[in-house]
């Protein structure tokens, strides 16, 4: 006699085999839209680039990245800030007036890689940095000296003047930290190899990849803020719960 | 058999040295009002056993030194770095003591709770006028203690000697550096030279542990004498005088009631301590002068000073040819304001309400509108000081302007809170005039009717009417009606 699950089983197994037929049969149904990643026909990654560099940044940065009213040149910036500000989602903007904000990226990676080099091609810059293994405890030295005034201990990142903020380092990948140190964009300053060497750079970002696993330690964190929510969990989940506790032990006293 | 023998016979061996059946029989036939709110106080006792039993726990283990010293323990990122004992000692306390994280968190929490607790308590003394003749001296202790539980906090707060507690220091440091003409010699003689100096954390761990704590146990102590000397007060109601109290009594009655309490007291702090996060010291770092973490906030019990602090304009004036810098105002002049009004309520009450008689039977928050305008105006004024001190946070879940936020919350504290009071003052009034109703009940006629009837006279005759329906709340009042 065959248990309810044996007899479920099987019929679960069907749409799992049937979906790898369907995503193949996807790309067949129909063109995809340009603006989506690439499918393979796409001749070189320099054309594909300079095709979305035109959809997507000429309107502010110029046709060959001279730059414009709205948008700064880009000649020179190089590798690493193009991919920088594309793979944090914080370009395109969503018009010229918006403050960059931290998110999904635009573009799928291979789309990225393409901007990367196109941009890269306006002239001379700064490469995409390479991230090797550092020193966690040198790390948390620096990372307390330089980075957390801003970005906070906890990494969860702050307020700062003119409704700007240091991001969460928390999801960032090692590559986009090593960018943001050495281009310093926005608020951010800029920390040269005099100023912080590479090995001092690897230091910080392997101590920043430990946060993740040790500030969790001790229960559920709050959200990394400190007092504040602390505070206002002593009087609601504190406090609040022994009021309710009262309030039954009083009216059964009644 | 054997034990209810063994036990009479110690008993009986115990009174016939200290006498202590009279006692026993008097403690057990104490009689406890059953009004929830009349165990408030309670909370902040049993958090106050909380905070002593983890807190000995803990000073087995913390080390009150800034000597330098490298840490060898379990947690990595530190492992080989330099840090104070006091910092290093703390960070072996979360890491590698056993329980020993579940302790310091509970004992945090236990703080927290332990104040919040006493502001509770506070709050329903104020609003049922427990505090007037013959009770002054155990408000006087209360608020003392009150104050003492503050500065155990922050001294508490800030020996781990971690980046977040060491900019708080530093802020306590400049706001004392600011009092006109004493303040760089009291800071220089508590810091024992500049900051940080290498004598604050012993000073501070030993008014932690022993000195602070001390005290607040030997008012306890005071303030329950003084309350068995007094009895406790009651809420009106049938058969509540000014000569009686109406209440269940210790035995068989209320002492497991407290029991129970005692319990779920512990089990919040504890519940709390293990599954809920508090100052990850390891995650701060060490206190390093040059260095800081954001946001940094004090605990709630001090953040209302930090509320004022942010919002006061860095605006510097000059007395008698002395500088009074920016800080000394909501640093000092505002928590000393704060504190000064409510140690001469009492007084201050008695001048308002002419109540000058003894009172045993308590006011409903509704009798004295004027009370619990006060209470609103308070509650509300450091509650947006609290939202104040916490702008870069709310700054950055919102994601308003932090510049913003202050400019507006400097308009509002000020302006908020008297609507508020003014609302309170209108509803404690319209809920007066019958005494069965709850705040759900009010309908908006009832409002429109207190505006309208313009105070003092008019409705003078109708109050006393009113009030000659329920039991007087005083024996002068009531003479008078």
């Amino acid at each position: 006699m065959p248990t309810q699950r044996q007899i479920i089983a099987p019929l679960l197994t069907v749409p799992l085999l049937a979906a790898p037929l369907l995503s193949f049969a996807a790309p067949a149904a129909g063109p995809r839209p340009a603006a989506v990643s690439a499918p393979a026909p796409s001749p070189s990654p320099m054309v594909r680039g300079r095709q979305l560099y035109g959809i997507s940044c000429a309107s502010c940065h110029g046709q060959r990245g001279e730059g414009s009213q709205y948008g700064p040149s880009l000649k020179g910036v190089g590798a690493a800030s193009a991919d920088f500000w594309l793979s944090t989602g914080r370009m395109p903007l969503p018009n010229p007036r918006a403050l960059p904000r931290h998110g999904p990226p635009a573009f799928g990676r291979r789309d990225i890689d393409a901007l990367v080099s196109y941009v890269a091609s306006f002239g001379p810059g700064p490469a995409i940095p390479a991230v090797g293994k550092g020193n966690v405890q040198q790390g948390l030295t620096i990372y307390l000296r330089d980075c957390a005034a801003c970005h906070s201990s906890t990494g969860e990142g702050g307020a700062l003047p003119a409704g700007r903020y240091a991001p969460s380092l928390t999801g960032t990948a090692p590559v986009q930290i090593a960018e943001a140190v050495r281009l310093g964009p926005g608020a951010m300053p800029k920390f040269g190899r005099g100023t912080l060497s590479d090995g001092a750079l690897n230091s910080v970002i392997a101590y920043i990849r430990t946060l993740p696993r040790t500030s969790g330690a001790g229960g559920w964190p709050l959200g990394g803020v400190g007092p504040v929510t602390e505070g206002v969990v002593a009087w609601v989940l504190g406090l609040g719960v022994l009021l309710l506790v009262i309030r039954a032990l009083g009216k059964r006293a009644r | 058999m054997i034990t209810r023998w063994a036990v009479r016979r110690v008993l009986l061996w115990l009174d016939g040295r200290v006498r202590i059946a009279s006692v026993t029989r008097k403690t057990l036939a104490k009689v406890f009002p059953d009004h929830w709110t009349f165990m408030l106080g309670e909370i902040a006792l049993y958090s106050f056993v909380s905070l002593v039993a983890t807190g000995v726990f803990l000073t087995l283990f913390f080390e009150p030194s800034p000597a330098e010293t490298v840490y060898t323990g379990a947690y990595g990122p530190m492992r080989g770095v330099r840090a104070s004992a006091a910092y290093a000692s703390a960070v072996t306390l979360s890491w590698d003591v056993r329980a020993g994280l579940l302790m310091r968190q509970t004992h945090h929490w236990s703080a927290l709770v332990f104040l919040s607790a006493i502001v509770a308590h506070l709050s329903r003394i104020f609003l049922t006028g427990a505090f007037r003749k013959p009770r002054e001296i155990n408000w006087v202790i209360g608020l003392t203690m009150f104050l003492l539980g503050i500065a155990t906090g922050f001294a508490g707060y800030s020996v781990p000697d971690d980046l977040l507690s060491g900019t708080g220091l530093r802020i306590a440091a400049a706001t004392l550096l600011s009092v006109p003409v004493v303040g760089p010699w009291a800071a220089f003689l508590l810091f024992g030279g500049g900051f940080p100096g290498t004598s604050i954390i012993p000073r501070l761990y030993i008014l932690h542990v022993l000195l602070l704590p001390g005290a607040i146990a030997a008012l306890i102590g005071a303030h329950l004498a003084i309350l068995i000397r007094q009895k406790h007060t009651h809420f009106p109601g049938p058969g509540r005088t000014q000569d009686n109290v109406v209440g269940s009594k210790m035995w068989p009655t209320y002492g497991f009631r407290s029991l129970a309490l005692m319990c779920a007291v512990f089990a919040v702090t504890f519940g709390l301590g293990g599954l809920v996060q508090i100052n990850p010291v390891w995650v701060w770092g060490p206190f390093r002068p040059s260095g800081a973490t954001s946001p940094a906030q004090p605990d709630w019990f001090l953040a209302w000073v930090e509320g004022a602090l942010r919002l006061y304009p860095p605006y510097e004036f000059r007395i008698f040819g002395y500088l009074v810098p920016a800080p000394f105002v909501p640093g000092v002049v505002m928590p000393a304001l704060t504190f000064l009004v409510l140690y001469l309520w009492p007084w201050l009450d008695r001048r308002l309400t002419r109540g000058r008689g003894r009172h045993q039977v308590l006011d409903r928050p509704r009798d004295s509108p004027a009370r619990v305008a006060a209470w609103a105006w308070g509650a509300s004024f450091y509650g947006l000081l609290l939202l104040a001190s916490s702008d870069d946070v709310v700054a950055r879940y919102f994601q308003i302007p932090v510049f913003g936020i202050v400019r507006t919350m400097r308009i509002v504290v000020l302006v908020v809170p008297v609507a508020i009071g003014a609302v309170a003052y209108v509803l404690a009034r319209a809920l007066r005039e019958d005494p069965e109703a709850t705040l759900l009940d009010l309908r908006w006629r009832r409002i429109a009717a207190v505006i309208r009837r313009r105070p003092p006279d008019v409705e003078g005759g109708e109050r006393r009417a009113a009030g000659a329906e329920r039991p007087a709340a005083s024996g002068e009042e009531g003479a008078g009606a």
